[in-house]
């Protein structure tokens, strides 16, 4: 049957059943789970799949798991060539398979009609232990993935209908929590079940062909709608990076380097310039390189789309083997889904935002980084009321999401590349397990500072409660690298910051005496006792755009709402505050003293002036405006920075600096810097980069121009 | 000569419902006023026109007065309510703007959820400012950590007076586990803001979770001097033309309750009117027969379902308004974005998509002429000839069918190659796959056999989309309810008294064991707080001493974040009924979850119990006589062919007689809505009105 045979109402008619049933096998999944991974973070996948492992249809969940379920098929179905029969299902969480790593367990079934595969369910979810050196299955000190949790390339637990308790045992015996992990394989048993008796309905009232037909045009209709989208943005070259700090043995600078090339409606993603691959933990495999980049791209470019294999469709990968995001065996991949791949993903983003950024049509979504990082505290020991527990604590995904053009970001936005997560209430988490809060709330100063300020992140500070000590695992990236970039002239938001006060805690309350310990990226285990209070504040989202160009009254209410500090208003934002209200008159000759002094002193050579009305956008204060001399990126005033092209890095004034001012609580480590880009004429921040010591800044937009003109004429 | 009567405040119109001891019922409509109290008297002064009775007349003659309203509602989405504040433990002020993440994500539907855009469309309820942090603490068993600091709390609440509030919400950590702190911040306010409406969290929303607690009491206080307001004027205004009854008010738990008793707690009837209806369809499958219903709503913007098994709705312990988690004891009504005003469009690719996106009623659908340019499904109907453009809505409005060819020729019918019909066909095609999707979900997802219940079809849309909606699920039929077009009105005056609560009882048991002396004893005492508060409220309600217990408790296997509801069947709770609930537990879970899914072996939880107390109230006599259809010739419909349209008999009515009995197709226009009998099928009225659709002539 050709395509044209499917009417676009049958279609509609099937593709909205196959999104009821991802959806429903997303909350049949989530209802039965108990890990707070699934429960709140949503870190879990639910979806239907082609014979050759396409995804077709995913319900809302953490975009980078998109992948992992089909490659697990493709090993399958042409590494294993077991034998499949209805009702056969397959377990496995090989990171060198498909798995992002080993706690992501997943497991798959084909879907037979009469003798034939029509299609395959497939679940995943992230389980809180599968063994290995450390509790919950994230090890520091690991050098080779063999110290991690178990590896279970491809088993078959089910087969052909009947449960291998034998197979079950052996796996859960792996787990430090086997009752949890046990639960859990059996929620993905009922979700397969699930899927399969309700697209079996579908394909006995619809027949095979239909059925597989309309499978084939959603993820060739997600394909077509990308394509366009990307034939709508100019064609160029777009470069986004980010950093992650220490690798579990030594506080070594990693880089996460992405080079964007949208040519027509292609997309090419190139990972050449990132760090080799890591001793430690941190690494991600090509499984996890692959879902870095379907969540850069969901999210980004897809938004508004069904989320399925078509979205990828347009996009090619060059990364050789062995770099960070591509380690090959046996390297440790056991927080990858925190470390690099989450980076990666912030790499691929920054990079789309600024290609979005300079699209007249869709400027107005670009942002810099939401949610830059996942910190871990983790907690095991005998809980309150003597079982063995391991909490992995959600609260860090609360953190800030980035400012649009025109619209500040959101506080405790929570990640992008998951659009249903949640965090637990204070009174849950205490009532079950061993923990006592001090405080959740928003933290101060913690958004990117911006014309439009990112969102705060949340902060919290807790000590045990209910039993006296037990072993927290810290670790996180972005205590030392800033990965909620800003864009436009925006500052990144706040570093993590997360402090131990030992012994700071009587009587369950805060008390003098104790010894504060300021942690780096990985303190990694200790022993925590009811008497020492944990302390953390997440990233904030990326600001946009000059911060002495935000609303004075914008900036009051800030403070007044406890979202700026007074020295951050009169260091950043240039806003003098008398009391609670702003000085006006004296705020304004503060923000002309600061730009002046950003440049010395203002450049009037009247030759780099250009005096035509730009006609194409760049980012917040550079454009592109014509005159006899050809095509320039200009400042608002006018300034010329470029000529012919758009490395306009070149003509601005750039201020490196190893830290920048405290204010921004952006703490960086000793193989990073700062550079910050102004117009020469009027002292704005055109562009705030990270980069390592020693490396100049990367010109991050380089437009085909010829595009933009043509562009431009068309009025496209 | 004495009269129940129903009113419903919808957005739109207030619906009236009344019947005479003759058992003859009657619906009016008015549009609703800004006041809200206008629209109700003008309602009960066209039904006194109706009877000849002067306004006075009709009320002094009231047996029951039944009310719900949307106006809560309304008010939290549009931010119309009392200047409210918080007081909260100290470092948990921001608690409503983290809202759990869930705030941010609130109210965007499937299309809108993937992007984060449209993110943060709701503002926390109470701007932080407004949310003030007080030093105490107490721990998750109670224990007092840091003690209240009375002068700080004086001050920062005697601070809050020159900032006008109108309305505090106290809610502190586990003040439902220990009410102590909570009850001195109220006094201390009620000291420093006499006549300020105070809400205490442990009362409101007695159970353990912060953020739900804190929206639900913060709702509940910014409503409290707003709904206080508008029901004591109603009440007195009605008292004043002789009513001697008070208003029952329909609460989201689909019961009722006199105002009196919920001045305190308006967030207990912020949906009643969705609540409502579905206590309407409750109402009358009980006076015939029919105990397993899905009850459905079609309007102009969404498609709402409740779901009765045995008797009894199905609930939910909390639903989302306004962005904000709302925790209270509620009929489960979901709803998508399918409607009468869902737009139709070709999307990128040939891409046919209908709804969530709607005209609404302004600019409306093309045919409508008031600007609106894109089709939606009532043109497609239109088109379909389903819909009579010289007897809308009793012929109030005329519809323009060239409007309607037009916007679907020029939207759909053309990017997508096919005839106007083949277009008309497929937007109500694809509208009614997306309402028998969510069907599928209220019904086959949880468990349940869709052929095991009754479609009850409400709403303007519903009797004509309802012929679809039953044969995709495998129905025999459906039901148009006689008071289809005001079936919460009708609700509001055939229900019982209905009061609900819960308290937090928290127990853990591990695998092997069972549950010991002191674990019972507690759940016990939190089942006897429960049924007293429950006794004490409809005692004050005035219900009789035949007072229904029932009783539940929250259990989940160990470690899940999601429950279930089990009944307690036992009268004391010792380890045999624990044992009867485990049981029934893992046999309702599998049913949910499938077989298998069950796992004893992770142990369980238990986290509240909570007890529901129901006061029967006689219900109103209702029998009317109708009258015959009238034919009213016949026009060309498409039905399942859209090469073919087949000639179709046109019947109109207002109430069809009992001996009422055609064959389609057909079809039956009442004022306000149309019933669709396709090919084959047979239409036959009860003696109470309803008709009754069935395939299997």
């Amino acid at each position: 049957m050709t395509q044209a045979a499917l009417n676009p109402v049958l279609f509609e008619v099937i593709r909205n059943r196959l999104v009821a049933i991802s959806e429903e096998m997303r909350i049949a999944l989530q209802s039965v789970s108990g890990s707070p991974t699934v429960t709140e973070a949503s870190d879990f996948f639910t979806g239907v799949f082609l014979p050759d492992g396409s995804c077709a249809s995913m319900g809302f969940q953490v975009a980078f798991q998109a992948p992992v379920c089909g490659a697990f098929i493709r090993h399958i179905t042409h590494k294993t060539k077991m034998p499949l029969r209805d009702g056969d299902m397959f377990i496995g969480n090989d990171p060198y398979i498909g798995a992002l790593h080993q706690n992501d367990v997943q497991m798959v079934g084909p879907i037979f009609v009469d003798g034939e595969i029509v299609a395959w369910a497939g679940v995943e979810a992230h389980e809180v232990d599968v063994g290995g050196m450390d509790f919950a299955s994230w090890s520091p000190k690991a050098r080779e993935v063999f110290q991690e949790g178990m590896r279970i390339p491809c088993v078959k637990l089910i087969d052909q209908g009947e449960l291998r308790e034998d197979v079950l045992e052996m796996i859960t015996t792996a787990s430090r929590l086997p009752g949890l992990l046990e639960l859990d394989i059996r929620a993905f048993i009922a979700t397969i079940n699930v899927a399969r008796d309700r697209v079996q309905e579908l394909v006995r009232r619809y027949g095979a062909a239909t059925i597989r037909q309309a499978i084939e045009r959603m993820i060739a209709l997600t394909e077509t709608k990308l394509r366009a989208r990307l034939s709508e943005l100019p064609d160029g070259e777009y470069h986004g990076c980010d950093f992650l700090e220490h690798d579990g043995h030594t506080n070594v600078l990693y880089k996460i380097d992405v080079r964007a090339t949208k040519k027509g409606d292609s997309l090419t993603l190139d990972f050449s310039g990132s760090s080799k691959q890591a001793p430690g933990f941190i690494n991600c495999t090509r499984s996890g390189l692959a879902g870095a980049v379907t969540g850069g791209i969901l999210p980004t470019l897809a938004y508004d789309m069904q989320w399925n294999e078509g979205a990828v469709a347009p996009v090619t990968v060059i990364a050789p083997d062995g770099l960070i995001c591509t380690a090959t065996f046996p390297a440790p991949v056991g927080s990858a889904t925190v470390e690099t791949i989450w980076v990666t993903n912030n790499a691929i983003m920054l990079a789309l935002n600024k290609m979005l950024a300079a699209s007249p049509k869709y400027r107005h979504r670009a942002q810099g980084v939401n949610d830059g990082a996942m910190a871990t505290f983790n907690l095991g020991g005998i809980n309150q009321f003597g079982e063995p527990f391991g909490l992995h604590l959600m609260d860090p995904i609360a953190a800030g999401g980035a400012a649009w053009p025109g619209r500040d970001g959101v506080s405790a936005g929570g990640p992008i590349i998951s659009p249903m997560s949640s965090i637990a209430d204070v009174e849950r988490n205490e009532q079950v397990v061993p923990l006592f809060y001090f405080h959740r709330r928003l933290a101060r100063d913690t958004g990117g500072a911006g014309k439009y300020r990112g969102g705060l992140s949340t902060e919290v500070a807790l000590t045990l409660g209910g039993i006296d000590k037990a072993m927290a695992l810290v670790m996180t990236h972005g205590a030392e690298a800033p990965n909620s970039a800003g864009l436009g002239g925006g500052w990144p938001g706040a570093t993590i910051r997360q402090t131990m006060g030992w012994k700071a805690v009587a009587d369950g309350r805060p008390a003098n005496g104790g010894e504060v310990e300021v942690f780096g990226p990985k303190p990694g285990l200790m022993t925590m006792t009811k008497n020492d209070l944990f302390a953390v504040s997440w990233q904030g989202g990326g600001g946009w755009g000059d911060p002495l160009e935000r609303d004075i009254g914008a900036v009051e209410a800030d403070v007044r709402n406890g979202a700026v500090s007074k020295e951050a208003a009169r260091d950043v934002y240039g806003v003098a505050m008398t009391g609670e209200a702003a000085d006006r008159a004296a705020s304004e000759a503060l923000r002309k003293e600061m730009r002046r002094k950003r440049v010395g002193s203002f450049a009037d050579d009247a030759e780099k002036f250009c005096n035509t009305k730009p006609f194409y956008p760049l980012s917040e204060s550079l454009s592109l405006a014509r005159d006899n001399r050809g095509v320039h990126v200009v400042s608002p005033a006018g300034y010329i920075l470029a000529t012919g092209h758009t490395r306009w890095r070149e003509g601005a004034i750039s201020v490196t600096v190893a830290q920048p001012p405290q204010a921004h609580r952006i703490l960086l480590h000793e193989n990073l810097n700062a550079t910050t880009h102004y117009c020469p004429a009027s002292g704005v921040l055109l562009a705030v980069d990270m980069h390592e010591k020693g490396v100049a800044p990367v010109n991050d937009q380089v437009l085909d121009l010829q595009w933009v003109e043509r562009a431009a004429e068309t009025g496209a | 000569m004495s009269f129940f009567i129903g009113t419903d405040v919808g957005g739109t119109f207030t619906d009236l419902w009344i019947t005479a001891d003759s058992g003859e019922t009657r619906v009016f409509k008015s549009p609703t006023t800004r006041d809200v109290l206008g629209g109700v008297i003008d309602a009960l002064r066209l039904a006194a026109d109706s009877y000849g009775l002067s306004f006075n007349d009709l009320c002094s003659r009231i047996d029951r007065f039944g009310h719900g309203t949307t106006v809560g509602l309304n008010a939290l989405l549009t931010g119309n309510v009392a200047r409210t504040a918080i007081l909260t433990t100290r470092g948990f002020a921001d608690t409503l703007e983290i809202g759990r993440l869930r705030r941010q994500t609130s109210g965007l539907n499937e299309t809108e959820v993937t992007d984060v855009y449209q993110r943060n469309r709701h503002p926390p309820l109470v701007p932080r400012a407004f949310v003030i942090e007080i030093d105490e603490r107490i721990d998750v068993n109670g224990r007092i950590i840091c003690p209240l600091d009375e002068t700080q709390a004086r001050m920062a609440i005697r601070a809050l007076k020159q900032q006008g509030v109108e309305a505090i919400a106290v809610c502190t950590l586990f003040a439902t586990v220990n009410p102590v702190h909570e009850t001195r911040l109220r006094e201390i306010a009620a000291e420093e803001l006499p006549g300020c409406f105070i809400s205490m969290s442990h009362e409101i929303s007695p159970n353990i979770g912060e953020y739900a607690r804190m929206s639900t009491t913060a709702a509940n206080a910014s409503l409290g001097p707003l709904a206080g307001r508008y029901l004591a004027k109603l009440e007195a205004t009605l008292r004043e033309a002789g009513m001697k009854v008070p208003i029952m008010m329909m609460t989201c738990a689909g019961g009722v309750l006199p105002t009196s008793v919920l001045n305190d707690r308006p967030a207990y009837a912020l949906f009643s009117g969705p609540a409502a209806g579905v206590m309407g369809s409750q109402a009358m499958g009980g006076q015939i027969a029919l105990k397993n219903i899905l009850t459905t709503d079609i309007g102009g913007t969404s498609f709402d379902v409740g779901v009765i098994v045995e008797g009894r709705p199905i609930m939910r312990s909390d639903i989302s308004v306004a962005g904000a988690d709302i925790r209270v004891h509620s009929i489960d009504v979901d709803s998508i974005g399918a409607g009468g005003g869902s737009i139709a469009s070709v999307r990128t690719g040939g891409e046919l998509q209908v709804g969530p996106r709607s005209a609404g009623a302004n600019p409306g659908p093309a045919c409508y002429r008031r600007g609106g340019k894109e089709p939606t499904a009532t043109d497609a109907d239109l088109v379909l000839g389903v819909l009579d453009p010289s007897n809308f809505i009793g012929g109030r409005m005329t519809l323009d069918v060239q409007a309607a060819k037009d916007a679907i020729e020029d939207y759909v019918a053309k990017p997508l190659n096919m005839s106007v019909i083949e277009a008309a066909w497929g937007i109500r095609k694809i509208l009614d796959s997306r309402m028998a999707d969510l069907l599928r979900r209220m019904t086959i997802e949880r468990g349940y056999n869709p052929r095991d219940f009754t479609l009850f079809a409400n709403g303007g849309a519903g009797p004509s989309h309802a012929w679809v909606l039953a044969a995709e699920l495998g129905l025999d039929g459906f039901v148009v309810p006689a008071a289809a077009t005001a079936q919460s009105a009708f609700g509001t005056a055939n229900s019982d008294l209905v009061f609900s609560t819960e308290r937090p009882s928290y127990a853990r048991i591990q695998a092997g064991r069972q549950p010991n002396e002191d674990e019972l004893g507690r759940i016990r005492s939190g089942l006897r707080m429960a049924l007293e508060d429950v006794r004490a409220n409809l005692k004050a309600a005035a219900a009789g001493t035949n007072v229904k217990i029932e009783k539940f408790l929250s259990i989940r296997f160990r470690g899940q974040s999601n429950h279930l509801d089990i009944a307690i069947t036992a009268e004391t709770f010792d380890l045999a009924a624990f044992q009867a609930v485990t049981a029934s537990f893992q046999q309702q879970y599998e049913t949910l979850f499938g077989k298998g899914a069950s796992y004893a072996g992770a142990g369980f939880e238990i986290l509240s119990v909570r007890v529901t107390g129901i006061a029967v109230l006689p219900p109103p006599s209702a029998s009317n006589v109708g009258q015959p259809l009238q034919r009213k010739g016949s026009r060309p419909v498409v039905f399942d062919n859209p090469a073919e349209a087949v000639d179709t008999v046109i019947f109109h009515t207002v109430f069809p007689e009992a001996a009422t009995d055609v064959r389609g197709p057909c079809i039956i226009e009442f004022p306000g809505q149309s019933v669709v009998v396709p090919p084959g099928a047979r239409a036959m009225a009860d003696a109470r009105g309803n008709l009754h659709v069935r395939f299997s002539a």
